[in-house]
């Protein structure tokens, strides 16, 4: 007796289930302002961000020169600067005054300075200095100014050391020069791209943000027609709590299955970036993150009570969570605090991996602790939203009886009064 | 004179019906005061380091040395890197990076000191993993120096033992030496790098979302024309009656900040706080007269916010302070302008930390002066959507 009761149970709760999946589905795709966030910006943005970033170095930073030496080899050195990618002479000033007049007029962002002595001192075997003087406004300025300064002075270094020692043969030169060689290997980004390096995180960010955005609209919106602003109607299907749960989840899962198969894969493929991750690696990392993903945002709408204030809550949040994901403030140097705080957050597991899998080539085995992270959070954030919905199905039974109480009574004192 | 007077009993009407719906709910306070106030201190706290220290990277040494373990001692001792493990072959230390342990190794491949005595030439590398650009940037450039030392080192030795003087011996390895000024932070100090605008630019955003909310939410709960004819019908005193208790509120968040960098953190404001202060007033009366404009295009509240956001979040990136504007799309060079932050962002640059003198941003300063020209624009429009406009979900 008691079993077919269960099977019963279990039989309807999938019913409702489908029901509310459904239900959810059409809603999705009937409210326009559901539609931007799921739809619209998660198409947008990425290319936006992409547009922004794609060039993604700085070249050709200009340049003012102050030129005290006047020699061949100072101007020597000026070329090799200005043949650089990196560096542009814009202008050959007369003394520091000028140059400093032309980098307040924003003619340019650095001054190289030659000192008078510069080539008297190589002649006499005394070391040289030249100095670079860089605008702070942005450090991308500064590492170009470097660079190029930098990769002419040990090129020059090289021949002029090559001149004084009188070798016979090019190895010698070579050995006498560098006794130890060495290359840098630039991995995983190998033009120190601003887009490679930003996009992945941005992209992942954007799954999270636009499903906190669509979930707490589609709540409040919920809410504001609901007679006693509440959260779950009153219709026989939303009777429990895990097919709610559950119904609203597969139908955001399905949605977001379509959005990040285009956000991850068609995205990064349409500006060229990195993507060296195996699909039997990325694939089962993206479930648990969608999934944390959904029920962070069930749980978090449960502070939505209107349609828009969702906007004003959660989109400001966007920026802090690009920095405490350690993409580019380096995680090793996130204050223990910050970083426990960001363990709140799917989308720090979510970046994290991402970009080891597909920058990097990392396995899901590499990736282990955010990948057993984002499935515990997964865990815990159906469990609040359980609960949460749990209080909002026994809320709204309690605002139904106390309005059947109130009617009831009206109709006891009406009936007195007749 | 009766007219006048009634015009401002009727702004002083409309700013009290304002104050009394801010303190109404929440959301007002949490979006004007406690948002902008977290991030405040999230920013400046999380970078507050200044410049990374100590990141940590692998070594895989063959060599096994004196020499190799004197090479990645030094490497150690540079501030920026930090030896954190052994690896026993380049596709360990790899397998770590991917792990996330480290940012970067270094590798000496065995044989390195008898070939360099026997004048055989090994070669060292470096591996830096640029997925995390500042990591990676900052790795480089500490282990790109720890190879020219190598190499140095080892000739050094030979000089010595030919009778050359440090001072000679340092002339021959390296003739030309760089020697570098970042003018106004010395330190390459990150936060200073970035709070300076990315603090600011959360306080925009905010006052974007606040100024289109706050007017939208008239339309959405039918009060518009209630509140219309509390401003006399006037759409101007209506809007300043409402946008004046904002400013208020905005422009002490402002000062907050303002008085947080520079006086609490100090960071370097070569101008005086004076341009600052006036600056920042101008950013938040530029933003609200954009948040204006915003909700006088699309006066939907849902298109209002969606439009904000949008342009504020965009901003943050394209105001050029991590990724130069001169390095994008010439498109994007001319769009830039239309964002309040990225002016504000160029005055900063100017006045606080060059010091120089206001005449030289005087372009931005007129932008943001046009920004608050251009809600005469849009009030028609916005004062007929007051009234005839229906909220739609």
């Amino acid at each position: 007796m008691k079993e077919i009761k269960l099977k019963d149970k279990i039989a309807e709760g999938i019913n409702d289930l489908f029901y509310i999946w459904k239900r959810e589905f059409r809603t999705t795709f009937s409210d326009q302002g559901v539609l931007i966030f799921f739809i619209l910006v998660p198409l947008m943005y990425p290319l936006l961000y992409g547009f922004i970033y794609t060039n993604e170095v700085v070249r050709e930073v200009p340049a003012m020169v102050v030129d005290n030496s006047h020699t061949s080899t100072s101007r020597e050195y000026l070329r090799k600067v200005d043949a650089t990618p990196d560096v542009k002479i814009v202008s050959y000033c007369s003394d520091m005054e000028e140059a400093k007049l032309m980098l307040r007029e924003r003619e340019g962002y650095g001054i190289i300075y030659i000192p008078a002595d510069f080539s008297d001192n190589i002649a006499r075997g005394i070391q040289t200095k030249v100095s670079l003087y860089s605008d702070m406004s942005g450090l991308l300025y500064y590492k170009s100014l470097l660079t190029a300064n930098t990769a002419v002075s040990l090129d020059m270094n090289k021949d002029i050391k090559i001149l004084r020692l009188g070798n016979t043969t090019n190895r010698q030169d070579e050995i006498s020069t560098y006794p130890i060689e060495y290359e840098d290997v630039a991995m995983f980004n190998p033009t120190n791209g601003f887009a490679a390096f930003l996009i992945p995180a941005v992209l992942i960010l954007i799954l999270q943000q636009t499903l906190l955005l669509g979930v707490g609209l589609s709540a409040g919106t919920a809410r504001e027609q609901n007679r006693f602003k509440d959260l779950v109607p009153i219709n026989r299907h939303y009777n429990g709590t895990l097919r709610i749960v559950l119904g609203k989840g597969l139908s955001y899962f399905m949605v977001y299955a379509v959005v990040s198969f285009y956000v991850l894969f068609a995205v990064p493929r349409m500006f060229s970036l990195n993507q060296i991750g195996q699909n039997n690696d990325l694939i089962p990392f993206i479930l648990p993150y969608l999934a944390a993903c959904i029920f962070f945002a069930m749980t978090a709408s449960i502070a939505i009570r209107n349609r828009e204030t969702c906007m004003l809550l959660f989109v400001f949040t966007s920026v802090p969570l690009l920095f405490i994901s350690g993409i580019s403030w380096p995680g090793a140097s996130i204050p223990a605090f910050w970083k426990y705080f960001s363990y709140i957050f799917p989308s720090t597991f979510g970046i994290n991996g991402f970009v080891r899998i597909n920058n990097m080539g990392a396995t899901l085995s590499d990736v282990s602790f955010e990948y057993k992270a984002l499935w515990l959070q997964a865990g815990i954030y159906f469990l609040t939203t359980c609960w949460v919905y749990r209080w909002q199905i026994i809320m709204s039974r309690k605002h139904v009886i106390e309005k059947y109480k109130e009617l009831k009574n009206k109709l006891v004192i009406t009936d007195k009064t007749e | 004179m009766e007219e006048r007077e009634n015009k401002y009993t009727a702004l002083w009407l409309v700013m009290k019906r304002e104050c009394r719906r801010l303190v109404s709910r929440p959301l007002y306070l949490f979006c004007m005061v406690i948002a902008p106030l977290f991030c405040y201190i999230f920013f400046t706290t999380l970078m507050g380091a200044g410049l990374p220290t100590d990141l940590p990277v692998g070594a895989v040494d063959l060599d096994n040395s004196a020499t190799s373990r004197q090479l990645l001692r030094n490497l150690d001792a540079f501030s920026q890197t930090g030896i954190v493990a052994n690896y026993n072959s380049v596709s360990e230390a790899r397998s770590a990076m991917q792990k996330g342990e480290i940012y970067g190794f270094f590798y000496i491949p065995t044989g390195l000191s008898s070939k360099a005595q026997s004048q055989r030439q090994p070669k060292l590398s470096f591996y830096t993993n640029n997925s995390y650009l500042i990591a990676g940037s900052l790795l480089f450039k500490d282990m790109k120096m720890m190879g020219e030392l190598a190499s140095g080192a080892a000739s050094r030795s030979v000089l010595y033992a030919k009778g050359a003087t440090e001072e000679q011996a340092m002339a021959f390895l390296q003739p030309i030496v760089i020697d570098t000024h970042p003018i106004n932070n010395p330190w390459l100090n990150y936060s200073v790098y970035l709070c300076n605008t990315l603090v600011p630019g959360v306080l925009m955003l905010m006052i974007f979302m606040i100024t289109v909310y706050s007017i939208g939410v008239e339309i959405k709960d039918r009060t518009a024309r209630e509140w219309l004819r509390m401003g006399h019908n006037s759409i101007y005193i209506s809007l300043a009656g409402k946008l004046l208790p904002h400013t208020v509120i905005f422009f002490i968040m402002g000062i907050f900040y303002n008085v947080y960098l520079y006086g609490y953190l100090h960071f370097p404001c070569n101008s005086g706080i004076i341009p600052m202060i006036l600056a920042t007033l101008l950013l938040v009366l530029a933003s609200q007269c954009c948040g204006v404009i915003m909700i006088g295009t699309f006066p939907s509240l849902r298109l209002g916010l969606s439009f904000a956001s949008l342009w504020g979040v965009i901003s943050f990136s394209i105001s050029g302070f991590s990724f130069p504007v001169m390095a994008m799309h010439p498109v994007l060079q001319g769009l830039s302008n239309l964002f309040p932050l990225r002016h504000y962002f160029l005055i900063y640059v100017d006045q606080a930390l060059n010091g120089y003198s206001m005449a030289y941003s005087w372009s931005n300063y007129m932008a943001l002066l046009i920004f608050m020209m251009l809600p005469f624009a849009v009030v028609h429009r916005l004062k007929e959507a007051l009234i005839y406009y229906k909220y739609m979900p």
